[in-house]
């Protein structure tokens, strides 16, 4: 999933300011499993926002919000309420706020869509409820078969391939000492599986060119472009 | 001079390090920079003078211009870079820049995170790693850069790489430290050690290797600084007994029992190796005193000459 954290309330207030009547949209999918933009924080934020004497003229949160279809399933019924908003405020992941861009623009909009959440990575859920963790770049190139299924690209604070720096202590990142070490962890793990041979070859620097932005899916081709 | 040719004379060689201003080095009012300083403090007594890359990831000087002050002053520098603050373009023609500029070493290094420095907002670059770092660097000694265009002139440095003794589990660390040979490391120099024993099994371990180590020491100034890098510098230990020594002698003392706690040091392990490097920040002139100590000592170690 995009894991999200929400904006200070302070914060959206100055960017809704000098408008009145507010669209609220969320996000059932990643947003509603980090608990930031799922339909209870859409009634939360809307109800802090008629406190602060703002209008909500709707609130809605489609299934998914960066899936362009179930927006619209979700938003075209509004599109009344939709042309009365001064302003619409997405409480989704940086995805979610483009695709709501998207489908005002489709319904003949021209209106300031707004993030209420800050995007902060692809977030897997290590412990429902409580915890998530950082664990693919989308990097393009994928190194876990080599790895024993730990990526270093992303689990290691510098990214390194061909084993770990000198710097952690007690298992832990020389960045922070509550992180495991990413090479600790593979070489335990490679040490496990019997494959401590493969860890021993040389890893040839990443090709970024497969992480150059913006990536297009070509979904029939299944192809990147 | 490259270090590789003092080894191969068997010369047991000592190198120290001298970290760069934060600030310029242009001579404009008649004061000389402090790395230059320190660096000519030694002059006479080591090898050759490592040049840190912002070292602990804080920015100051480059290790180039320092580097090739250093050498402007004929003395011997070996050119410290790291993978943090540059992509594989900017590594290479850095490679290109020091070889050009007469400077005959280069140490490879991973560096120290952004995170730990004074520009902690920065973004870590960290495009490839030391291992690639050193095959790469290889490579354009052979007349190629990374992707196998040629050179219109080959750089010719000796490479140096890191290993760090402390490291648990060894064997991974060892692990790495092959792959810095097989990609072109041709000396080490570790990271401080102050256990006699832990690197006894280091250097057991490595005896097959057939690469030169250099013994790494920092000097430790006082009980507080001991406990300041056992808290703050990851991949070091500094034993109690010697946090014990510094803290048992009034302040004025101090450097006088750095001396000689780093002398013995130096006598014990150094022999187990081919080199020592010494890691001074900013204690130079303790340098100086340790290497005379040894060879008032008598120890086999003979006085060197940088340059």
């Amino acid at each position: 999933m995009i894991g999200t954290t929400q904006k200070p309330f302070e914060e959206i207030l100055v960017v809704l300011e000098g408008f009145q009547k507010i669209a609220v949209v969320g996000c059932d999918g990643c947003a509603k499993v980090c608990m930031t933009g799922g339909s209870e924080q859409v009634a939360e934020l809307a109800d802090k926002l008629r406190e602060q004497e703002k209008q909500v003229v709707m609130e809605a949160t489609p299934e998914r919000t960066c899936y362009v279809d179930k927006t619209h399933t979700k938003l075209d019924p509004y599109v009344d309420q939709l042309k009365e908003a001064d302003a619409v405020i997405v409480m989704g992941c940086g995805g979610a706020v483009q695709i709501t861009r998207q489908v005002t623009e489709e319904l003949g909009l021209t209106i300031p869509v707004k993030t209420a959440l800050e995007s902060v990575g692809h977030m897997d859920t290590l412990v429902s409820g409580e915890l998530a963790m950082e664990q693919c770049q989308e990097c393009g190139e994928c190194i876990l078969n080599e790895t024993g299924g730990i990526c270093p690209v992303t689990k290691c604070a510098k990214g390194l391939l061909n084993g770990p720096c000198g710097g952690a202590e007690n298992g832990k990142c020389e960045v922070d000492p509550e992180r495991d070490c990413a090479w600790i962890l593979i070489y335990n793990r490679m040490a496990a599986l019997g494959e401590m041979d493969k860890l021993k070859r040389f890893m040839a620097p990443k090709d970024y060119s497969k992480m150059a932005k913006p990536r297009i899916l070509k979904i029939k081709e299944k192809k990147v472009a | 001079m490259k270090l590789t040719q003092l080894y191969n004379k068997k010369e047991f060689v000592i190198t120290s390090e001298v970290g760069p201003v934060k600030g310029c080095v242009r001579p404009t009012d008649g004061t000389t920079p402090t790395c230059l300083g320190e660096a000519t403090l030694l002059r006479d007594l080591v090898h050759a003078i490592n040049v840190t890359d912002n070292q602990s990831a804080v920015m100051r000087l480059g290790s180039l211009a320092a580097s090739v002050l250093l050498r402007q002053e004929k003395m011997e520098p070996i050119y410290q870079l790291t993978c943090r603050d540059r992509n594989r373009i900017a590594l290479q023609s850095s490679l290109l820049n020091t070889y050009s500029f007469g400077i005959d070493n280069v140490l490879c290094l991973t560096g120290d995170h952004t995170s730990l420095g004074d520009h902690q907002t920065a973004k870590a670059v960290f495009d490839i790693d030391s291992v690639q770092l050193l095959k790469i660097a290889k490579g354009m000694n052979e007349g190629y850069d990374m992707m196998g265009n040629e050179l219109t002139q080959p750089t010719d440095l000796c490479l140096g790489a890191v290993v760090n003794p402390n490291f648990e589990p060894l064997d991974l660390q060892l692990m790495k430290m092959e792959k810095k040979i097989e990609a072109g490391a041709e000396f080490f120099q570790t990271q401080a050690v102050y256990d006699p024993k832990r690197f006894e099994t280091f250097v057991r371990k490595t005896e097959g290797f057939g690469v030169p180590i250099q013994y790494g020491i920092v000097i430790v100034k006082s009980p507080q600084m001991g406990k300041f890098m056992n808290a703050n510098v990851s991949g070091i230990t500094v034993p109690d007994w010697i946090i014990d020594e510094m803290g048992s002698v009034p302040k004025e003392n101090r450097e006088k029992k750095a001396i000689e706690i780093t002398t013995r040091l130096v006598n014990e392990i150094g022999p187990m190796v081919q080199g020592v490097h010494f890691m001074p920040l900013g204690w130079s002139d303790v340098v100086v005193s340790v290497i005379k100590e040894i060879e008032a000592q008598g120890n086999k170690f003979a006085l060197a000459a940088c340059a």
